[in-house]
């Protein structure tokens, strides 16, 4: 060791660092997405067994899927299935690298949207089309997991992104719980806000929370079904006579909603709900079993915030979504369907709906929460698609919401539409 | 009088802003949220361990809490060593190549985590470094290494050279006197830089958030960062996440406070 | 319990004893052992491989169009980089907020350590235990120290409109985080508690240093006390400020958990700034913009730290 010379060293050195070089230039590109032109295959078959990895964002009912797993592993031997939860935000923004590839993940759920596309053009999910799961579903909800011809995804829950009320303090109040048009919106907030209550509590503070209100105040005012997708593709733009009159609504709700709304995280925004200081709560179903866990023990009920004159199209905004999948790149896709199949059983569908105090798309369902009771006349009423994941491009969706945030922190309609605009235009 | 009157007001007035939302802190740790929301400020009234007990059962925060122990009880020697090593060569040779290799490996303080990262990701995922702790271990060791070497070779150069001549002439190798005599002698600048990556690496929440995937390896600011649910912010709970987290290095810092001030100076003043 | 700025190591200026270290070594015939060129070799290997290499491939992804999981890119040459600075307004909203952030960071917690360190410079009890308490944040970890003040921002519950209430200031609440106007200097004031106890320290260490006699005579002089900071503490101390005002930049421009803990993952608009955008735009499965991005990024803080040296080099040196 001690003969080396130090011109030697040096040159060991250098080969070091050309050679470390030439290992690490292989440069972009290079991972192939399977699939490829003759579609996605379906899941490999074989024998239930070993370790199904679950990846999926909703940490709250991590305790209601730790029971069926339970039961699904009652029913084949030697398998086990391991929940894989991230944040919603961190699943939304990393949710595609951290699946790809099935280091975790061999089931996984995505976001209805752009997460459900990218998945899909990076070749994660597998063909569902003939898959025992598939015929428990409502047709009609079903397309949130197609992509062409083929049924990749199954979207699991039904929520319904609208403000839920408190019916106790609207009972005192004598507001109407179903308000026909826009006016009569505002004078409901109204004789809720005399009668001394916060008509509407909104988590403004939190993008992901605060936009679900969006979907209510959309979904009557634009010309289309598709006005997300559209305006993504600049076939519509925020600068529209119907953008700017729907901020301009948002604007009038000023008044009813919380002091310093902006800033207000989700779960104060909860508290001052489940607490009776505030009649309303815009966010959306989801949040009943939170709701709950708080406290509150009075009837809910959701409220549209019809932006209407009176002959809008839609009575509601609902959401079919945490679409589950099976991971192409998976190592055991067998037991990875197996567990879906399960999950879309109505027996199992139905628990899960029932703990979570949330709707399904499962056929044959028997809700016996009495929430989820109380609520399932919706499921009929006519009710819009939520539009905000119409957005493919998180930074387009970001800043065409925040929009309504913006007027509602005192900027003017005109000027919070030319903002969004201006950012969706340099992502054409 | 009248400067001391102020000297003093401004002490208060900020020993105040840290210790009201340190205790707050504390206290709401014990408490659920309609009590926290109702009086943040109050004692718990019936105080319960429930929200410790969610956040060490619950959320996996036990694993990540030995994760954050594994990673932090190799990367942190492990940088140590390696620097040493560079730091005790570049101060025994001479002339230009010292200053190329002191200079290369100090260079890399010039470069930000997240400047990086993307074709790091790549890398990582290439040699299958992604979700697992040796590549969180040696992300750390890369992103800490430059200011280490900085650190420890700049002490280094400051021993007396004699001491080292004393030992060739007896003909030890340099292993030998890098062991006896370099590594002893350099025992304080070795331990403010083992306090100051100490805490870096502890803390370190990039390199997580990027390559950890499965829960099971997360470590505690990852952990952490998950607290907040899709649809919640439970304060409470956060709060006994916070404090479970920061154990350690508070711990540490009461007892080692003196190497930690330096530690962390020296850090701050090298990088 | 007691704080001592200023150990051996730091006290020493390592420069001047490289200087005197140089002089022996060349009085010295002594032959370097070969052995000794093995010594770095891990350190630049994995310096080399795993911090220059991905540096340079930046150079290489900035200017394709990669998304990051398809086989098929393309070369899009300076594309990335003229998107950045002129067709990407939440590109330059995040580079003016960095800016922004770092000055006033930069200034508020330059000037409000060295008022700390002033006021603790004694070594008496009182200030050894304060020191001990104002330094303390900066152990926390950033996604900690971030929960701790969202929950202080909050406006509803949380303890800063709480304590303007208790104190009859409740024309003074706001919604803080919420303000987009404001926020971005609410996530100032928690980089300030977070790091300005470790800045003062580095200041203390410098105060300490200034010889006693030279206020005695300032004194004698009948000079002021204001007179007495302008003509001999601030030129005293300014390889501290030299110090403070770098690290400091740094620090601001890579305040990525801070903001992701206390804004949310990705951060509205009005707190995005420079690493968090890079985050998005990976995110987005776009690796070659956020490559690019990263590079204007590294230039950025390059750049700043150039002005400063260049700025910092105007004022008169103590030592």
């Amino acid at each position: 060791m001690s003969q080396i010379s130090r011109r030697q060293a040096m040159a060991i050195l250098g080969a070091l660092g050309f050679g470390a070089t030439a290992a690490a230039c292989a440069g972009p590109g290079g991972s192939t997405a399977p699939g490829g032109a003759t579609g996605p295959a379906a899941p490999a078959t074989g024998n239930v067994t070993g370790r199904v990895s679950f990846a999926h964002w909703r940490g709250e009912d991590k305790a209601v899927f730790d029971e069926l797993i339970k039961r699904f592993a009652a029913m084949h031997d030697g398998v086990e299935v391991a929940q894989d939860i991230s944040t919603s935000n961190d699943y939304n923004a990393q949710g595609l690298q951290k699946v790809r590839g099935a280091a975790i993940g061999d089931a996984f759920a995505t976001f209805r949207g752009a997460q459900f596309k990218n998945f899909t053009e990076a070749g994660i999910y597998t063909e569902l089309k003939n898959s025992k799961a598939v015929s428990n579903y409502q047709e009609g909800l079903l397309s949130a997991g197609k992509s062409g011809e083929s049924q990749l995804g199954l979207p699991y829950q039904v929520v319904f992104p609208m403000p839920m009320a408190n019916v106790d303090l609207f009972d005192k109040a004598g507001a109407d719980l179903a308000p026909k048009d826009w006016d009569a919106f505002l004078g409901m907030c109204e004789k809720l806000a005399s009668s001394g209550v916060v008509p509407i509590s909104w988590p403004g503070g939190d993008v992901g929370n605060g936009g679900q209100l969006f979907n209510c105040m959309v979904a009557n005012n634009a010309p289309v079904d598709d006005m997300c997708a559209q305006i993504e593709q600049g076939k519509l733009k925020c600068t529209d006579d119907w953008f700017i009159k729907m901020l301009n609504q948002y604007k009038q709700l000023v008044p009813y909603l919380q002091p310093n709304a902006t800033g207000t995280a989700v779960e104060p925004a909860q508290n001052l709900f489940s607490q009776g200081k505030a009649a309303m709560l815009a966010t959306g179903s989801y949040h009943i079993a939170a709701v709950r866990g708080l406290g509150a023990t009075f009837p809910i009920e959701l409220v549209f915030p019809n932006t209407s004159d009176g002959n809008g199209k839609y009575e509601g905004a609902y959401n079919a979504t945490f679409i589950l999948g099976v991971n192409a790149a998976s190592k055991n896709q067998a037991a990875a369907a197996a567990w879906i199949d399960f999950l879309s059983e109505p027996e199992n569908a139905g628990y899960y709906a029932n703990q979570t105090a949330q709707h399904v798309s499962v056929k044959d369902v028997e809700y016996t929460n009495p929430d989820l009771k109380r609520l399932s006349p919706w499921l009929d009423k006519k009710t819009a698609l939520a539009a905000r994941f119409q957005f493919q491009n998180l930074d387009v969706r970001n800043a065409v919401e925040a929009s309504a945030t913006a007027v509602i922190s005192g900027t003017s309609p005109e000027q919070a539409a030319e903002a969004a605009q201006k950012i969706v235009d340099e992502r054409l | 009088m009248l400067a001391s009157i102020t000297r003093r007001g401004i002490l208060a007035i900020y020993a105040v802003i840290i210790i009201v939302p340190l205790t707050v802190v504390g206290f709401g740790s014990f408490k659920s949220t309609q009590e926290l929301f109702a009086g943040p400020f109050t004692l718990p009234q019936s105080p319960s361990p429930a929200n410790y007990a969610e956040v060490i059962g619950g959320q996996d925060l036990g694993s990540s809490f030995w994760n954050s122990v594994i990673v932090t009880a190799v990367s942190v020697p492990l940088t140590l060593f390696l620097a040493s090593l560079a730091g005790y060569a570049v101060s025994r040779l001479k002339g230009f190549i010292s200053w190329a290799i002191f200079g290369f490996l100090v260079l890399g303080m010039a470069i930000p985590a997240q400047a990086n990262m993307v074709p790091l990701y790549v890398l990582f995922g290439r040699l299958g470094l992604l979700d697992n702790l040796t590549g969180l271990i040696l992300a750390n060791v890369v992103s800490t290494l430059p200011i280490a070497v900085f650190i420890l070779g700049g002490f280094m150069r400051t021993l007396p050279r004699e001491l080292y001549e004393a030992s060739s002439i007896d003909g030890t190798g340099p292993w030998r006197t890098y062991v006896s005599i370099a590594l002893p002698l350099s025992a304080p600048s070795i331990a403010a830089a083992a306090i100051f990556l100490f805490v870096i690496h502890w803390n370190e929440l990039l390199y997580p958030l990027l390559f950890i995937q499965s829960p099971g390896n997360r470590t505690l600011p990852l952990a952490l960062l998950s607290f907040q649910g899709e649809f919640q912010t439970n304060y409470p709970l956060l709060f006994a996440g916070v404090i479970l987290a920061s154990l350690p290095v508070v711990v540490a810092y009461i007892f080692l406070q003196r190497y930690f001030v330096a530690g962390i100076t020296a850090g701050a003043s090298k990088g | 319990m007691s704080i001592h700025p200023g150990t051996a190591s730091e006290r020493r200026a390592p420069d001047t004893y490289t200087e005197t270290g140089a002089k022996k070594r060349r009085r010295s015939p002594t032959r370097v052992n070969p052995a000794l060129y093995l010594f770095p070799l891990p350190a630049v290997a994995i310096i080399a491989f795993f911090l220059v290499m991905p540096t340079l491939q930046a150079f290489q992804y900035a200017i394709t169009d990669w998304n990051g999981f398809s086989a098929a890119f393309n070369y899009v040459g300076l594309d990335n980089f003229i998107r950045a600075f002129t067709k990407d307004s939440l590109f330059t909203n995040a580079l003016t907020n960095n800016l922004k952030f770092v000055l006033l960071v930069v200034i508020a917690q330059t000037a409000f350590s060295l008022i700390l360190a002033l006021l603790l410079t004694k070594n008496s009890r009182g200030s050894i235990l304060l020191r001990a308490l104002f330094f303390f944040p900066t152990i926390l970890s950033s996604v900690s120290v971030a929960f701790i003040w969202k929950f202080i921002y909050d406006p509803n519950f949380g303890l800063a409109n709480a304590a303007l209430g208790t104190v009859g200031l409740d024309a003074l609440q706001g919604s803080y985080l919420g303000n987009n106007a404001q926020a971005l200097y609410w996530v100032a004031v928690t980089q300030v508690w977070f790091h300005a106890g470790q800045m003062m320290v580095v200041y203390i260490a410098g105060l300490q240093s200034i010889p006693r006699e030279l206020y005695e005579a300032a004194e004698m002089d009948g000079a002021g006390k204001w007179q007495q900071f302008k003509s001999i503490t601030w030129p005293f101390v300014a390889p501290a400020t030299s110090i403070v005002v770098a690290y400091t930049t740094v620090q601001s421009f890579k305040a990525f958990d801070l903001i992701l803990g206390i804004a949310g993952n990705p951060p509205k608009s009005s707190l995005d700034i420079l690493s968090t955008r890079i985050y998005s735009t990976f995110a987005n499965s776009e690796f070659g913009y956020a490559a690019a991005q990263s590079i204007i990024f590294m230039a950025m803080i390059a750049l700043v730290t150039w002005l400063q040296r260049r700025l910092l080099r105007l004022t008169p040196k103590g030592e």
